[in-house]
């Protein structure tokens, strides 16, 4: 039985107590937060305790340290983790900046304990079966990529000010993607970044559209499209382009009704936020990541995902600034 | 009754005429080819006459001219045409190069005569019925668009050689539709370009068989283009746009919608498998479009303005595509 530390018990921290509690290998044994009142509430629901963080990671029973406080705390702790030699599940991002990820990688590599980042999107079960059929090389060698990737509605303004920027902050879900899907890291990329959803997003700093191209070494393509608000809900779709045929996962709605009247066919909406949309592969990640280490399997998603991921966005970033294509490493 | 004159009478000829002679206002006077077998053939059959350039132009009865020919000869036969005061319905592209783009126009005006050019996507049904949902505001204010266009197949080598390359052949309709869409001239183009279809298309067509292309308004409205020369499902061909207020999309159109589900799985109809069949019903709206604004004396809806525009997109692309750098334009 696999007992895990958790950090934080935000909106997703509580989704991965539940799933701890849901998987039959693991047990939530701590629940450490800032806020006492919210980690007792969880606690007490998956029959866990809270703790400080030093005592719950000097706990010899706990094998794993589950982090899902705020961002700028994640590489703090997964250094603090792996120190204490207990396996890490990291929510995304490890950290804003790189040279913080490096000194993280550093240190868990030293430790020699495995790390696992939560890019959910690996293990939705449409985008897995996906990858799954494109590995087994139902469409051939992969020619382009292109990933759909729309927020429902902007986050607070508060949010996006510390967020890192959308391409840090959203789009690296699609860079994690994109490297996954392209069977090969990108060497090149080109991003344009606009604020046509709200002003004062654009007033902070940040952008909220974004078109973004990657290529690979072999003119493998990929295509992201972000914007923060679809009005018409979370809008998270995959095509696969290859030489054999194409693979592509739509979106989901919360039912297959559809509704065919006078002025035409109506189905529901796409699940509206990642909550719902990811529901699945947040169960489904969590399970991969008990199998990894009771099986003693390698992370199917490790700290080196999270780096690329942030090296990618960065290189948008300096695109998008300086309008003109980024090479890679 | 518009009398026209039609010069080509290969592949896209022959589907222009048989439109042509399925309408009430319209007929198919002559038809001119460099082979006059094939003219004749054709002529013959739709009730028309094989003729020379020289013959068809002088003719006082033929009011338009219809240009189906090979694409080097269009630019010099619309020039005759408007010489001789007709009207024309020209096929995409005017010519490859700006200069003699620019020259056709520039003879066109001063004949004062309807210049039409054949950009046929902008008559499918689908993309127009999203065209006219985007100007009814349906969506709010554009923000984001996405041109899906995949051919079935490789055309022939050789083909390719001659072809101007695939910005100035292929992604040519693409940029027309993103103008189009856009509502806007994109001043900013960047194009990655690559080999991925037949190394043969780089060493003996001289060019590129696959392409991703972003493009930017003075507004900021972006659009994203995807090309490849082989798609084994068919022509694809989609089209996506985003605006404040919601989506719309045009999905591939198939012959049938009949889905076969058995115990592995549930399959539909693969798209359309050529333009021919994609876009007939784009082709006979077109030149419905042309004979109306002809009769009515109305403007031409895709004039040799647009197709001007269209060549300064593909060279921009082209010229981003081999310096890595985003293209800006005037």
């Amino acid at each position: 039985m696999l007992e895990i530390a958790q950090f934080g018990a935000g909106r997703i921290g509580q989704i991965h107590a539940a799933n701890i509690a849901a998987t039959k290998d693991a047990r939530l044994r701590y629940i450490v937060d800032v806020n006492a009142d919210v980690a007792r509430k969880l606690a007490q629901r998956y029959g866990a305790r809270v703790a400080a963080e030093r005592d719950a990671l000097a706990d010899r029973e706990v094998g794993a340290a589950l982090i899902a406080s705020s961002t700028d705390t994640h590489a703090r702790l997964a250094i603090a983790a792996a120190r204490a030699g207990k396996a890490i599940f990291c929510e995304k991002p490890i950290d804003l900046s790189l040279s913080k990820v490096d000194s993280c990688l550093h240190e868990v590599e030293k430790a020699g304990v495995p790390m696992f980042v939560g890019f959910n999107r690996r293990f939705d079960p449409s985008f897995s079966a996906l990858k799954a059929r494109v590995d087994a090389g139902e469409i051939g060698a992969v020619e382009q990529v292109v990933i759909s990737s729309r927020d429902p509605g902007p986050p607070p303004l508060a949010y996006i000010k510390v967020s890192g920027g959308m391409f840090r902050d959203m789009t690296i879900h699609d860079f994690d993607m994109a490297r996954w899907l392209l069977g090969e890291e990108p060497v090149e990329v080109f991003a344009m970044g606009e604020c046509l959803v709200d002003r004062r997003i654009g007033a902070a700093g940040d952008i909220d559209s974004a078109m973004v191209l990657l290529r690979t070494a072999s003119d493998r393509m990929c295509h992201i499209n972000n914007s923060r608000r679809a009005a018409y809900g979370y809008d998270q779709r995959i095509e696969v382009f290859g030489a054999g045929g194409m693979l592509r996962a739509e979106n989901l709605g919360a039912t297959t009704v559809e509704h065919f009247g006078p002025r035409g066919t109506v189905a529901d909406r796409p699940l509206d936020f990642f909550l719902e949309r990811y529901a699945d592969a947040y169960r489904a990640e969590m399970s991969a990541f008990v199998r990894a280490l009771t099986q003693k399997t390698p992370m199917p998603v490790g700290a080196k995902d999270g780096r690329q991921a942030l090296v990618l966005a960065e290189a948008a970033l300096q695109s998008h600034k300086k309008k003109q294509a980024i090479r890679i490493g | 009754m518009v009398n026209f004159a039609l010069f080509g009478a290969g592949r896209i000829g022959r589907m222009h005429a048989e439109n042509l002679a399925q309408r009430s206002d319209a007929r198919l006077v002559y038809v001119v080819d460099t082979k006059p077998e094939a003219a004749r053939a054709l002529a013959e059959r739709l009730g028309a006459r094989q003729a020379g350039v020289e013959e068809a132009l002088s003719d006082p009865q033929v009011h338009a001219v219809l240009i189906a020919s090979s694409t080097g000869s269009h630019a010099d036969l619309s020039i005759a045409a408007a010489r001789a005061g007709k009207a024309i319905f020209c096929e995409k592209p005017v010519d490859l190069t700006l200069a003699k783009v620019d020259v056709c126009i520039r003879e066109v005006r001063k004949a004062r005569v309807p210049m039409f050019v054949g950009f046929n996507r902008r008559f499918d049904p689908s993309f127009r019925d999203l065209k006219k949902r985007l100007d009814a505001g349906v969506i709010g204010r554009l923000e984001q668009v996405i041109i899906t266009n995949r051919d079935p197949g490789l055309p022939e080598l050789r083909f390719l050689a001659s072809s101007g390359g695939l910005f100035l052949d292929f992604t040519i309709h693409d940029f027309d539709m993103a103008r189009w869409l856009l509502g806007e001239e994109p001043v900013e183009v960047f194009a990655w370009g690559a080999v991925l279809v037949d190394p043969r298309v780089r060493t003996e067509g001289k060019d590129i068989d696959t392409a991703m292309l972003l493009l930017r308004t003075a507004s900021g409205k972006m659009c994203h283009i995807n090309n490849t020369r082989r798609a084994v499902y068919g022509y694809d061909q989609r089209i996506e746009v985003l605006g404040a207020k919601g989506m719309l999309r045009a999905a591939n159109l198939a012959p049938t919608s009949v889905e076969r589900s058995d115990a592995e799985a549930t399959c539909a109809d693969n798209p359309w498998p050529n333009f021919q069949t994609r876009y007939a019903a784009a082709y006979a709206a077109e030149l419905s479009s042309f004979i109306r604004s002809f009769e009515k004396r109305q403007p031409v809806e895709v004039g040799p303005e647009d197709s001007r525009q269209v060549l300064v997109l593909a060279a921009a692309a082209l010229k981003s595509s081999q310096t890595g750098r985003p293209v800006r334009l005037k």
